[in-house]
């Protein structure tokens, strides 16, 4: 069953007398529980597809259905109130609280979730336990990214949303990285949305799509996924 | 190019670019308005001082001093200038307005200012020489006649001229009035001929002097040559000159305090606000440096800027500082009601100019140094984005309490201690905002208090009757005080030490006059001694128990006088009853009556009345005044209050735009969002609000004692105005809390969360 349908969705950016679609007519059916990898060159219109899915921004013309609810016409705070329930995200840049600790960062998200996991648990299983109590900055950018996966986790989400989350890593704390997220995700019944330009991550997919000039080119599902460690990185 | 940079980097910093102005436009402009005031009045009342002959000492005599009494004054060695002087109180025929009848041999010394009409003529044998307020105030224009009583004795005239005068500068009968009145109290001179004309011989009861000689050298010159102990009253001592060097002094230290706390927050603002600003544009700085762009033109660039906010700001304020200082220093200006002046002209100090020179370079010097910073190292280094501190734990991380704290308390006072400088701002322009609340309003109580209990409670009476001490007996007074079922009393001037003081014999059985203890009480006189004011006890070091000696002028008898305890009162003055005082053999001579009667009907022994509403009335005005400036005051607590926050809080949401992205997009409501925002606004308020509660009191307790010279003011500050100034500091504080907390919405996550650290 889809988890994430979207009908005849398009996003388009007016500038002035000039409009530039980002996303232009995309349809796309998503099954739930798989690891869905989106690709495509830079400005293809990949992470505006992963933004409205998120709930950050609104179509300006189609429907997006997530989990069978209707999220294209949300008003702010419905937003707010679909973005803390169903959706999880992990950034490039992390995006952690600096004045929280790791364990603050990941409790956060109990303030608005309404079936938070616990925080503990979530640390433990990125296997952080030992710097609960450090600040992000004392972390390594691998231990920030895995903070960024247990914060996203511990809401408890349907849909995991990942932009370009090993972008900012050396090749090997990438990897690293993947593996975990893929592993947690994946234990946790969850699906996980993946926008990158690394065609290698690609070959770990269930599915992939193809994003170019605004469009989606292909949709295609793979039989036999490889795992991180039989990918050549 | 980089010069339409520099209008885009205003613009993009508007809020800012504004603030910075509006602080450095209110700082300079209290500085130089308070400066300019005190500065102003002294060369203004000096030229009206210098413009009149005002003299230097006045020596008195009941009996009146001869030609050649003035002849061995003018032969001290020393002295430049001396005239017999004569001033009365004269009733204005057909009304109840006291005139002060004034006879001056030679204009040289305490001389007039013509204003209009014809000059003076020492000749004249009908003219009047009006003061100019009087007239106006009472319709009296020059031509018109008037006629002067004094006792059986009636002077006819006619107004010849208009003019002031600098012995009649602060117009008022006696220092139980604060504020002159010129509907009913004025002045004005004849010529000594005119005197003459009307009592057939010459009388002077003063003696003024112009010398440079200091007092008692003067003093005991003077006794010599006339051989008799004389009062004889230095220029300090008069309330021309005493009351506006008092108004002088209070000028400079207003100047000194409010203007230090607006150029304070101003300096500090700037400094935060200049380097928020190049902290931001620290990746442009590093695009100009690597484009090739030397270090000094990128400095001088962000260096013109803070230069352009400091001189929009200086001129700003210099007019800010100009119409503070006509509001109160012209014709029609706050300080005209209460000194008489014929010129109001502004004189700025020169050392306000070099401080503004001295602020500009230092604005100057903030902006130079916050850029400088951002360009440090090569090109890659100005290239990567400003990082603030890192975090570091805090000792109380570790207490129960913090970690009971819910989240948003942890982020906000994490978030408060990281950036150290702009949550100390936002203190200081809080406990700013209640300094001026609280010694505003509290100004303001205390000066209700200080006529409530001085006025109000003591002044029980409706009538003050003064008698004629030439005609009257004590057991005659006491016989019409009895009349009126009034009590009585008897005022001289003594000498203790060597300075005047006012000896006040009461004696009261009807409760009508009181007077107030140390604290909000009124003592008790009794037979056991003599009650002396605040400021003698300070200046003689005086408490119950002690003695002092004091001396009546006129004669050699001293008296030595047990203290009994403080009082306070408006003048300076040591009260007793007429028990203790005759224990003691002091030869009263009583020369005041109080009654609850309204009509006094004329009578040989009475000169003249003075109702409590007449002296309530004179109250008006002085209020007026207090109310405007402690009006002008709530504003600029406000103003400061909305510009500081406001510039911190869209400060604070600039460097926390991110995390509140991030928040926003873990599913946080804007609400949510902007409620902790709020709360960390409200939680430094708090602390402000408790510190700015104590510096309040201390700025005012501090005032007090600089005019403590002038008044025996107690501190009072009501209920009332602690709520207000709570209040109203948190209101500014919450509603500049929501008008950031609205932008949430136009959080833009998308991009918020793309741009790399």
């Amino acid at each position: 069953m889809a988890i994430v349908e979207l009908k005849d969705v398009s996003r388009v950016y007016r500038n002035g007398d000039h409009e530039q679609y980002a996303l232009n007519h995309v349809n796309l059916a998503l099954d739930e529980g798989k690891f869905v990898v989106v690709l495509g060159p830079s400005g293809a219109g990949k992470s505006t597809l992963l933004n409205l899915l998120g709930g950050l921004d609104n179509p300006t013309s189609g429907t997006i259905l997530v989990d069978g609810k209707d999220i294209s016409t949300l008003k702010d705070d419905e937003m707010a109130d679909y973005r803390a329930a169903k959706v999880g995200f992990v950034f490039q840049s992390y995006n952690l609280i600096p004045t929280l600790t790791v364990q603050e960062n990941v409790a956060l998200v109990k303030e608005i979730a309404p079936h938070p996991l616990s925080s503990h648990d979530m640390i433990a299983a990125v296997g952080l336990a030992d710097h609960v109590h450090h600040f992000p900055s004392e972390l390594s950018g691998g231990e920030q990214q895995r903070v960024s996966i247990a914060r996203a986790l511990a809401k408890n989400p349907k849909i995991l949303l990942c932009d370009e989350p090993t972008g900012a890593l050396d090749s090997e704390t990438g990897v690293m990285v993947l593996k975990l997220l893929l592993s947690m995700a994946r234990e946790m019944g969850k699906t996980i949305i993946i926008v990158t330009h690394n065609q290698q991550i690609a070959k770990m997919a269930d599915t992939v799509v193809r994003v170019k000039n605004g469009r989606v080119v292909s949709c295609e599902n793979q039989e036999n996924p490889l795992t991180a460690e039989e990918v050549e990185w | 190019m980089l010069r339409r940079k520099l209008f885009r980097t205003m613009l993009r910093y508007k809020a800012q670019f504004i603030s910075m102005i509006i602080m450095i436009a209110l700082g300079v402009g209290v500085f130089i308005g308070f400066n300019m005031e005190w500065y102003s009045l002294e060369v203004d009342t000096n030229e009206i001082f210098e413009a009149t002959g005002f003299a230097d000492y006045r020596i008195f005599s009941e009996a009146g001093f001869t030609k050649a009494d003035l002849e061995k004054i003018l032969a001290i060695d020393g002295v430049e200038d001396a005239t017999r002087y004569l001033s009365v109180n004269t009733t204005v025929q057909g009304d109840t307005d006291v005139i002060a009848l004034t006879v001056n041999e030679n204009m040289n010394v305490s001389g007039l200012l013509l204003m209009a009409g014809e000059p003076y003529d020492p000749e004249s044998q009908d003219g009047i020489w009006l003061s100019d307020q009087y007239a106006e105030k009472n319709g009296v224009s020059v031509g018109d006649e008037l006629t002067l009583t004094y006792k059986l004795l009636s002077l006819k005239g006619t107004v010849k001229g208009l003019v002031k005068s600098s012995e009649y500068m602060i117009c008022i009968p006696d220092e139980t009035q604060l504020m002159p009145d010129y509907t009913s109290y004025g002045f004005a001179f004849i010529s000594p001929a005119m005197l003459k004309k009307a009592i057939f011989f010459e009388f002077y009861a003063q003696i003024n002097v112009r010398t440079g000689m200091e007092k008692a050298e003067f003093v005991a010159a003077a006794e010599e040559t006339l051989s008799k102990t004389t009062l004889i009253l230095g220029k300090d001592e008069t309330v021309s000159w005493a009351e506006t060097q008092g108004e002088i002094e209070e000028g400079k230290t207003m100047g000194s305090i409010l203007p230090v706390l607006f150029l304070a927050i101003a300096v500090l603002t700037m400094v935060t606000t200049m380097h928020r600003i190049t902290a931001n544009e620290k990746t442009q700085i590093g695009t100009l440096k690597a484009l090739g762009f030397h270090n000094r033109r990128i400095i001088t660039h962000y260096t013109v800027y803070a230069l352009t906010i400091g001189i929009i700001g200086s001129l700003l304020g210099v007019g800010l500082g100009y119409l503070l200082g006509w509001y109160i220093l012209s014709p029609g200006g706050a300080m005209a009601t209460y000194i008489d002046l014929p010129s109001w002209a502004l004189h700025t100090p020169l050392f306000c100019w070099a401080v503004l020179g001295f602020i500009l370079i230092f604005l100057t010097l903030i902006g130079f140094l916050s850029v400088r910073k951002m360009l440090a190292g090569t090109a890659a280094d100005a290239l990567r984005p400003y990082t603030p501190r890192k975090m570091r734990h805090l000792a109380i991380e570790e207490t129960k309490l913090f970690k009971s704290l819910d989240f948003g308390s942890k982020w906000n006072l994490r978030d408060s201690l990281r950036h150290k400088s702009r949550s100390f701002m936002t203190l200081f322009g809080i406990i700013g905002c209640m300094i001026l609340l609280v010694g505003g309003l509290g100004m303001k109580d205390t000066m209700d208090a200080f006529i409530e209990s001085f006025y109000n409670q003591s002044i029980r009476y409706e009538n003050r009757v003064n008698l004629d001490t030439e005609s009257v007996t004590n057991e005659e007074a006491e016989t019409l005080a009895a009349e009126y079922q009034g009590d009585w009393s008897a005022i001289a001037s003594v000498q203790l030490g060597d300075a005047p003081a006012s000896l006040e014999v009461y004696h009261i059985t009807q409760d009508l006059v009181r007077f107030p203890d140390e604290g909000t009480g009124y003592i008790e006189l009794n037979d056991e001694g003599a009650w002396v004011c605040a400021r003698i006890a300070k200046k003689h070091q005086l408490q119950a128990g002690d003695s002092i000696a004091v001396s009546p002028y006129g004669s050699d008898e001293s008296y030595t006088l047990r203290v009994a305890g403080v009082t306070r009162a408006m003048t300076e003055s040591i009260v007793m009853t007429d028990a203790y005082a005759r224990s003691v053999g002091y030869d009263y001579q009583i020369n005041t009556i109080y009654t609850r009667e309204t009509q006094i009907e004329a009578n040989k022994h009475i000169l003249n009345a003075q109702s409590k509403q007449a002296i309530m009335d004179s109250f008006d005005t002085f209020m007026e005044l207090m109310n405007v400036m402690v009006f002008l005051l709530v504003v600029a607590a406000v103003v400061l209050g909305v510009v500081v926050l406001y510039n911190l809080g869209v400060m604070s949401y600039t460097e926390r735009y991110r995390e509140m992205a991030t928040l926003k997009v873990l599913g946080f409501k804007d609400r949510k969002i902007g409620r902790l925002l709020i709360s960390q606004n409200l939680w430094l308020t708090v602390i402000g609000v408790v510190i700015g509660l104590f510096a309040g009191w201390g700025v005012l307790k501090y005032l007090l004692e600089a005019l403590a010279g002038e008044y025996e003011l107690i501190l009072v500050i009501g209920p009332v105005t602690y709520l207000v100034s709570i209040l109203l500091t948190f209101g500014v504080s919450l509603i500049v809390g929501l008008m950031v907390a609205r932008k949430n919405k136009h959080i833009d996550m998308v991009a918020a969360l793309k741009t790399e650290e």
